[in-house]
């Protein structure tokens, strides 16, 4: 019965070890999707509440056991994502899963020690994926200081291409402009790709008129990134003096990365030992031990004149005062990590600027993969990201073959409402797709769109 | 309370009650029997008031375990209500009351009767009757849990609101394919029944109607002797479904999925089968001293009722109010047993009772260890403290509610004996108790207030007491009734369209 049945069932069958945040994070949205979920926790309590909310399966049992695995079906599985608070009992899950069975397994690896041999223990143990939140959200921490006009920045086609989300300011260029006007005054090469205003969420045409405090998202090149700013006049300074609050793991991998482009890094750590480590690891970066959330200590090392100010703490509410404060204290850039995913409309209404949201990242990270695997015909899915609270999606699809979509002008494709293609990336070099150009076979396509579930570049058509 | 979504389940249940209403037009037909015309109208009916109900999709399909429960004590109400109606309409059984009690037994597949003889009854009227414990078997939601689409994962708390047992699980992931393998499996193990009837020569309507009511566990027969007519091939047959319809259906997953040494070592079949085997020997036992007939006879009748009454059927070969006194205490005893947790069987359910024997275990060795830390466990996996506590006030809620229905039956000036058994029989889903209950008689002669009480006594014992309780709590009365200022949700509702 299970082979015949996978076939109408439509959907892969998972496994998720870890009931912790990431791991509900993942199993509402796969569940969701119409895969058959089987989760394992340790904990009893986790698996009933998990089991109450989404219809999945929940198993009681050490995720690394052969029994368990066996008991939750690991023989018919097409896909382990192993997400537990260990690392260890993570990769051991992953190997024991693919020495035992031709699942292929996803790895959340977040230990420094670990995350610089991505690619050895990929290999070595056959995994088919490692995410390391906290590495993927001080990327996009350095991004977002390297361009601190930016509420948030989301990279496409190996970090050729960036999705970047940021406020009209009153009377600046931008302001009252139509889309089309903005196509035809420059060589821009960017696209607007979606715009959010009192709350609702458009994917522009060409008559739509752009007005001051609208929340823009754009597509562009890497490079072009910045000379855009500059022309619209929203250029600000560059970051040159960067401060940390916390030195947990999302701190170390992103001072490592400010380090290198030779930025002054301050990080404020309250525990000694901890100070200690990251003095040894990071010794060019300024550690100093004390509590972050004393205004008097922020004020000593000079948070007015910082330029970039990262709360990145462990405790949430701690990161949006501390937040708060800087706002009010200093111009600097501001980026609040969040490791909470719930209570997000709340947060958006706050206002912060820029925020990370680690567990985000790496659900979203796994999610593409699924989605790509789960459809292995003409082209598969790159990268994923939800944009507007869940209310767009853009996705880059990968054209592996010549389909309805390829070698016809898009102006004259059928295209869905609430749908825009953004770029394609033809062997490297970015296009900002006018109604002439095509998709070729071996391009990736980027798409911004409202509906949901795309799993294939055919979807895009009508 | 997400009201919305109780009301389009049950519309849904109102439907699925009008397609089903049109398998005894078939039988009707086949019979050329008038009366099918008034089973195909008040199925259309119901059809086309589901449909006006479903129509309006809910608001929100989000439900949690009180709107499961609600949904589920009101979907068996609103199916009785409905279910009574043909028989009322056609006169076969012309007392609102008579015909409603009958439904109930029919749905919660007790099997107790308020008709003198039934073989004066319609062949679309018996079919009926014996359908609708093929429909309570094993449930009637699980089976809307196959069909309609109910997005979201909360609808496992529909699957426990109905399924018996002290913890529910799921065989698979998907709640749609759990309950489509419960519905396989009883379907099949029917239609494996019916064979095996229909090679005994027993005529097919009469195969049909025994296989449906044997596969609910239910136990209205379409002979005034019940089964005893039959040959013993026969009763043989039917003594070894009904008995295989009270195993757990985990075990025939396992064993359809070849998972061997799971099913052979699930503990409560093991149990149950032990208490099977001693009952029969001990009433065999007993009808050899008193020289009843042939052995053979004697333990094929012994059988039978043992099967019949520890897994909450009701069939019966022989008026046991005639055997000696233990072996009448012995059924007795297997009336309030009953059959395995997630079988179509009622009664107090052998896991439990496995759990509450191993609580006094633990009990008196902490008496022996004061200090000791023991875990109950069930096939080698510790028992969460959760379900034990669950049992133990299932235990208590269970002889409340029994004490309270033979006090209220007391009224009736009925001898003590029929009192209490008629409770237990109704209680426990069975349905021919003791004296004036017995197999050879019926429940025509109580009051229509008691015939109340023991509807109430049955659906409380199918739905295992706490969805019928829940819908009489005055938190959840008022939460019905009183409309809140929802100004704040749908604020935020529209700011998210």
């Amino acid at each position: 019965m299970s082979k015949s049945g996978k076939a109408e069932q439509n959907g892969l069958n998972i496994i998720i070890v870890g009931a912790g945040k990431v791991g509900i994070a993942l199993t509402e949205q796969l569940s969701k999707e119409g895969h058959a979920i089987t989760v394992i926790d340790s904990s009893s309590a986790k698996i009933r509440e998990i089991t109450g909310l989404y219809d999945v399966m929940g198993i009681t049992g050490n995720g690394a056991s052969y029994t368990v695995l066996d008991e939750a079906g690991v023989s018919d599985a097409d896909l382990l994502i192993a997400v537990s608070g260990s690392d260890e009992l993570n990769l051991l899950c992953c190997t024991v899963a693919s020495r035992s069975s031709k699942c292929a397994v996803i790895a959340r690896v977040r230990t420094p020690d670990y995350s610089r041999e991505t690619s050895y223990l990929r290999d070595k143990l056959g995994l088919a994926m490692i995410i390391n939140p906290e590495l993927e959200a001080a990327r996009e921490a350095a991004r977002m200081l390297y361009l601190p006009s930016a509420i948030d920045v989301n990279s496409f086609a190996h970090g050729q291409a960036e999705l970047i989300k940021f406020k009209v300011p009153e009377g600046g260029k931008l302001d009252g402009i139509t889309i089309a006007a903005l196509g035809w005054d420059s060589d821009f090469q960017v696209l607007i790709a979606a715009v959010e205003r009192d709350g609702e969420v458009y994917i522009p045409s060409g008559s739509f008129r752009l007005m001051k405090d609208d929340i823009i998202s754009f597509v562009t090149p890497r490079a072009r990134a910045k000379d855009f700013f500059t022309d619209i006049g929203l250029a600000t300074g560059k970051v040159k003096d960067v401060m940390i609050i916390g030195g947990g793991r999302s701190a170390f991998y992103l001072a490592t990365n400010l380090l290198r482009r030779g930025l002054t890094v301050k990080i404020i750590e309250i525990d000694p030992a901890r100070c200690e480590e990251l003095a040894i690891l990071l010794p060019k970066a300024i550690v100093l031990n004390g509590d972050g959330t004393d205004e008097d200590l922020l004020k000593e090392e000079g948070i007015e004149r910082a330029d970039g100010f990262c709360a990145l703490t462990g405790i949430d509410e701690e990161n949006i005062l501390l937040t708060l404060h800087a706002r009010n204290v200093s111009d600097a850039k501001v980026i609040t990590k969040i490791n909470r995913i719930n209570f997000k409309d709340a947060i958006a209404q706050l206002d912060l600027g820029s925020v990370l949201y680690p567990r985000y990242i790496a659900t979203e990270a796994i999610v593409a993969y699924v989605r790509a695997r789960y459809n292995s015909t003409s082209s598969n899915i790159e990268t994923l990201y939800h944009l507007y609270d869940h209310r767009v999606e853009a996705i880059e699809f990968r054209v592996g073959g010549n389909t309805e979509v390829t070698g016809v002008p898009i102006m004259q494709l059928p295209l869905k409402e609430d749908l825009l293609i953004s770029f394609i990336n033809r062997a490297g070099k970015i296009i900002i797709p006018r109604g002439h150009d095509t998709i070729e076979k071996g391009d990736t396509v980027m798409i911004v769109t409202k509906h949901s579930g795309f799993t294939d570049i055919n979807d895009i058509l009508r | 309370m997400n009201r919305s979504i109780v009301r389009y389940v049950i519309g849904q249940v109102v439907k699925f009650e009008g397609a089903l209403l049109l398998f005894p037009c078939i039988i009707s037909i086949f019979y050329k029997e008038k009366i099918g015309l008034v089973y195909f109208i008040v199925g259309v009916l119901s059809f086309l008031a589901g449909i006006a109900i479903t129509h309006r999709k809910p608001a929100s399909t989000v439900f949690y375990l009180k709107e499961g429960c609600v949904v589920t004590a009101f979907s068996w109400i609103i199916i009785s209500l409905i279910g009574c109606l043909p028989f009322v309409i056609t006169r076969e059984i012309p007392n609102f009351i008579n015909a409603l009690f009958e439904t109930v037994s029919g749905f919660t597949t007790t099997g107790a009767s308020v008709i003198d003889n039934v073989e004066t009854l319609s062949y679309t009227a018996n079919f009926w009757r014996c359908f609708t414990h093929w429909i309570g078997g094993m449930g009637v939601l699980v089976f809307l849990l196959m069909i309609i689409p109910l997005s979201g994962g909360s609808n496992i708390n529909l699957m426990r609101a109905e399924s018996p047992g002290p913890s529910v699980g799921k065989l698979v992931p998907r709640m749609k394919e759990s309950a489509r393998i419960l519905y396989l499996i009883y379907i099949g193990l029917t239609v494996i029944e019916f064979i095996f009837l229909i090679c005994g020569k027993m005529p097919v309507y009469d195969a049909i109607c025994t296989s449906v009511a044997t596969a609910g566990t239910g136990g209205f027969g379409i002979k005034a002797d019940s089964i005893t007519s039959y040959s013993p091939y026969i009763q043989w047959v039917v003594t070894v479904f009904m008995i295989l319809f009270g195993v757990n259906f985990n075990a025939y997953y396992f064993i359809i999925f070849r998972k061997w040494s799971k099913a052979f070592s699930m503990e409560e079949v093991k149990w149950y089968f032990v208490i099977i085997i001693a009952s029969i020997g001990i009433i065999s036992v007993n009808g050899v001293r008193t020289e009843q007939g042939p052995v053979s006879d004697i333990i094929r009748t012994a059988s039978f009722q043992v099967g019949s009454i520890i897994t909450t059927t009701g069939f019966s070969t022989a008026d046991f109010n005639t055997w000696n006194q233990s072996s009448k205490l012995i059924l007795v005893l297997l009336m309030f047993i009953g059959a395995c947790a997630g079988s179509t069987g009622g009664g107090f359910k052998i896991s439990r009772i496995v759990i509450l024997f191993k609580t006094i275990a633990k009990e008196l060795w902490s008496y022996i260890h004061p200090k000791s830390v023991r875990k109950i466990k069930i096939d080698g996996v510790p028992v969460e403290h959760d379900v034990v506590r669950s049992v133990n006030v299932y235990l208590i809620t269970y002889v409340i509610i029994f004490c309270v229905s033979v006090l209220i039956i007391s009224f009736e000036q009925t001898d003590i004996v029929t009192t209490i058994t008629s409770v237990a029989a109704t209680f426990n889903n069975i349905g021919p108790g003791l004296e004036m209950v017995g197999p050879a008689s019926n429940f025509g002669f109580f009051s229509g207030w008691a015939k109340c009480v023991f509807m109430f006594d049955m659906i409380a014992g199918r739905l295992e007491l706490f969805p019928l309780l829940l819908i009489f709590h005055p938190a959840l009365v008022k939460e019905w009734f009183v409309r809140k200022p929802r100004e704040k949700a749908n604020k935020i509702q529209s700011s998210n369209d």
